[in-house]
């Protein structure tokens, strides 16, 4: 196809999410939607403008020091914030699938630009852009006539960045798309994780005396750190400004080849995207016929059947979700990264002398950061399947009460787990703090629940299980769970304040139980309302959930 | 007619803005009828059917189903009746013989009931092959069997199907019929909407038609066929009447809602 015929094929898509921005704009849903946007928005714009400033000082510090090569730290930052709060905050990503495209007379390059234009709006590559033109105009602040050449370096290392994400996603929307490669996956992360454990060791060995063979490995940190591509793009940004051009130009080329690598491995798995792949994971039928015993539903004593049936199906949809089990076991990981990470040398300096103290609450509410998703669009991964709640003759109130037993049994699992990670990397956290963060959940949890109820009824979006970072999210929904987040964590954080300021950590515990006595009801309350707001919202959730 | 009416609607309608897509439609389906509801596309068809089973609320008018007033009783009316509606409305990452036991336990039936006879559905319509499965991996033709198996899984008195047979192939057609001729043999009603005509006209024993949202005829097929040979004059163009053969439903259903298209409208491109 002719390169005018592709150029009119990705004006046509841009005038297509042009057309559906603006007609969204028609109803009253659409125009929330909007103003939740340019809330968010703001509240990053805050967060970029910090990162922004600090990246122009850092920048300009360096370069006008003389020491142009330590501008791989804010670039590592740049890299690290780039390719991580995707994965960690999949509540803010924001991709639409580009798959649906697929049925047009695409030609494999234009489905690659339109895969990677989705790809750059994000929060993530928007505030790394931002972060990387404070770089920009800290090293020209400093030098002016490196503008060109730094411009140059930056903008191949946002490619490479931009690329590297699109290509873990889509890799490890692949891996887990699978049973086979989802173990292989699964064992791989944990290996992962378990290499951490000899980061603990060796930094322990380290902080003991003096230790000359410290200057040494840093010194090959800093040279592996300088084939990396953060280090690539100082590397060629401090050659060239020390008048070193040939090795300024070889760096910006090993970061090119690099790209060019990433870019293969993307390539190849967008091609068989583009090819139609079909990743299920349906047996071979099978001409004998198998065998089978009756299939019980699960029990839950206390509950109803519906309830309990509601349970066991949200149940197997997490199960058969890796990306979503991904997300989920993410508290226990960053308690790795913080006992073996850059935060634990930290931890031994006055500010971070309680750190260990605070880690199980921390990471009981990363658990519950984690749940956002789920909680606050609790119909988006039902689909079609809403026709059949509104067709079956069980109320909302009970439909809701078996995802939310779903979402707590899940934040459970997680805070037994972070409290058992905890205890074997910090030491059995306190009673107290155990029983305050415990009380803390029994605080925050219901009144997430019940917020993400409401939000889950006002605005659903489709979710796909299957999907890694590519989910279609609502505006609104994120303003509303933020800022409920914002208030939870910062009572949390208030009321922990309050129990070190007395030395007393079961004031903690005393004033999450009341706080908790406040939430339950207004949990039970809130669930009540839901089977008449289910009705007036009918057709809005199913136009939302059931279009193909 | 003096039956108590399993499905009655009073000068139902509903509105969406501008448009008035279903207009002040009455309709009375007797129990145990197998019924056809039939109209061009966009005539209103799902958007009543969708009324009838509470998935959408009219703008004004009233329903009865089964004696009970739709709107204040829905748990009671929905308890009684199955959906197998447009999207299916089918939970993909389930397996089948799962989802199954789901949707029987949603109508209030307890585990084992519930196991047993999601076991005994999927044999019936050859599902149970492939147990590990899941759902979003069915073909259309195997959706539509699960849709059907998880909408009488309760043993409904009303069965609410919209276009049952669309994407159908033979085979899994025959088993869609054997189970609905089950159904209507213990005493249940069928309301199903339908483009397939042959197949209309060899299950359903009562029909009505809608078109641009309104009840334009209603009645067995008999009563319409003499309904439009009445209308029509004996010297009809129509061969199989000239010839003394019965009118088929596609031929009737075509002189009421009107067929033609301008014979001279052709394609820039394609002419």
């Amino acid at each position: 196809m002719k390169s005018a015929a592709v150029r009119s094929q990705l004006i046509a898509i841009a005038e297509l999410r042009w057309r559906m921005f603006v007609n969204g704009l028609r109803t009253r849903r659409g125009k929330t939607e909007l103003a939740s946007r340019i809330i968010v928005t703001s509240i990053f714009a805050i967060g970029g403008f910090g990162a922004f400033a600090m990246a122009i000082g850092m920048s300009w510090f360096f370069v006008s020091d003389g020491r142009p090569e330590f501008l791989a730290i804010p670039l590592w930052g740049v890299f690290l914030f780039w390719q991580f709060f995707p994965v960690m905050a999949t509540a803010f990503t924001n991709n639409p699938d580009s798959s649906e495209l697929l049925r047009f007379p695409l030609t494999y390059r234009a489905y690659l630009l339109v895969r990677l234009a989705y790809g750059y709006f994000d929060p993530a590559s928007a505030l790394g852009s931002v972060g990387l033109l404070g770089v920009l105009i800290g090293v020209t602040g400093a030098r002016p006539t490196l503008f060109p050449w730094t411009l140059l370096v930056l903008a191949a290392f946002a490619l490479f960045n931009l690329v590297l994400m699109q290509m873990i996603f889509a890799w490890i929307e692949r891996w887990l798309a699978q049973r086979r490669t989802r173990e292989i996956f699964g064992v791989l992360c944990i290996l992962f994780m378990l290499s951490f454990q000899l980061i603990g060791p060796i930094a322990g060995r380290l902080s003991k005396g003096p230790h000359p063979e410290l200057r040494r490995d840093l010194q090959i940190a800093a040279e592996v750190q300088a084939v990396l591509p953060p280090g690539l793009a100082t590397d060629a940004i401090a050659q060239v400004s020390q008048g070193r051009l040939v090795g300024g130009f070889t760096s910006l080329l090993f970061l090119t080849m690099l790209t060019l690598f990433v870019g293969f491995l993307l390539h190849v798995r967008i091609r068989a995207q583009f090819r139609g792949e079909n990743l299920n994971e349906a047996p071979a039928p099978r001409k004998v016929k198998q065998a089978r015993s009756l299939q019980l539903g699960w029990h839950l004593p206390g509950f109803s059947q519906p309830v309990a049936a509601v349970f066991e199906k949200e149940m197997r949809y997490l199960g058969r979700s890796g990306p979503m089990l991904l997300t989920l076991i993410m508290p226990i990981f960053m308690l790795l990264i913080f006992r073996f990470g850059a935060m634990n040398a930290l931890r031994h300096s006055n500010s971070f002398a309680r750190t260990p103290d605070m880690a199980f609450p921390g990471a009981a509410a990363y658990s519950l950061l984690v749940l956002t998703n789920l909680v606050y669009n609790s119909f988006g991964g039902d689909g079609g399947g809403m026709q059949f709640f509104y067709a079956s003759p069980i109320q909302f109130r009970h439909i809701l009460l078996g995802k939310n037993l779903t979402h707590a049994g899940v934040l459970l699992f997680n805070a037994a787990f972070a409290w058992i990670a905890v205890t074997y990397l910090y030491g059995a956290p306190d009673i107290a703090v155990t029983v305050a963060t415990l009380a803390g959940l029994l605080f925050a949890a219901p009144l997430n629940f019940a917020a993400g109820n409401l939000l889950s009824l006002y605005s659903p979006k489709k979710r796909d299980f299957s999907t890694f970072g590519r989910q279609n999210v609502s505006q609104t929904t994120v303003l509303a769970s933020f800022g409920m987040q914002i208030v939870i964590v910062g009572l949390g954080t208030a009321i922990f304040a309050v129990a070190h300021y007395y030395n007393d950590l079961w004031i903690a515990a005393l004033l999450f139980l009341i706080l908790a006595a406040i939430s339950i009801p207004v949990y039970v309350l809130t669930l009540r309302r839901l089977d008449r707001l289910a009705v007036e919202r009918r057709e809005t959730l199913l136009a939302e959930l059931c279009r193909a | 007619m003096d039956f108590a009416p399993s499905i009655s609607t009073q000068s139902l309608t509903r509105r969406f803005g501008e448009l008035i897509a279903v207009d002040g439609v009455n309709l009375r389906v007797a129990p145990g009828q197998f019924f056809g509801f039939l109209g061009p596309n966009g005539a209103g068809k799902s958007t009543t059917i969708k009324m009838l089973t509470g998935l959408l609320a009219p703008s004004s008018g009233r329903i009865e189903i089964l004696g009970l007033d739709l709107n204040t009783h829905p748990a009671d009316v929905k308890r009684q009746i199955g959906v197998v509606p447009e999207g299916m409305a089918l939970f993909g990452r389930l397996t089948g013989a799962e989802f199954l036991s789901f949707a029987g336990r949603m109508y209030g039936l307890d585990r084992e009931t519930a196991a047993k006879r999601a076991a005994e559905l999927l044999d019936f319509m050859q599902l149970a092959d492939q147990p590990k499965k899941l759902v979003t991996d069915y073909s259309h033709g195997m959706q539509k069997k699960l849709a059907m198996a998880a909408a009488v899984i309760h043993g409904p008195k009303i069965l609410f199907l919209d276009e049952p047979f669309e994407g159908v192939d033979a085979i899994a057609a025959g088993t869609l019929k054997a189970m609905l001729q089950r159904m209507i043999a213990r005493g249940a009603t069928i309301f199903l909407t339908s483009h397939v005509l042959e197949i209309v006209e060899r299950l359903c024993s009562h029909l009505a038609i809608i078109h641009q949202g309104r009840l334009v005829a209603q009645g067995s097929l008999e009563e319409l066929r003499a309904g439009v040979e009445a209308q029509t004059p004996a010297a009809s163009d129509n061969g199989s009447q000239s010839s003394g053969e019965k009118l088929t439903l596609e031929e009737i259903f075509l002189r009421i809602v009107g067929g033609g298209r301008p014979a001279d409208q052709e394609l820039s491109w394609l002419s």
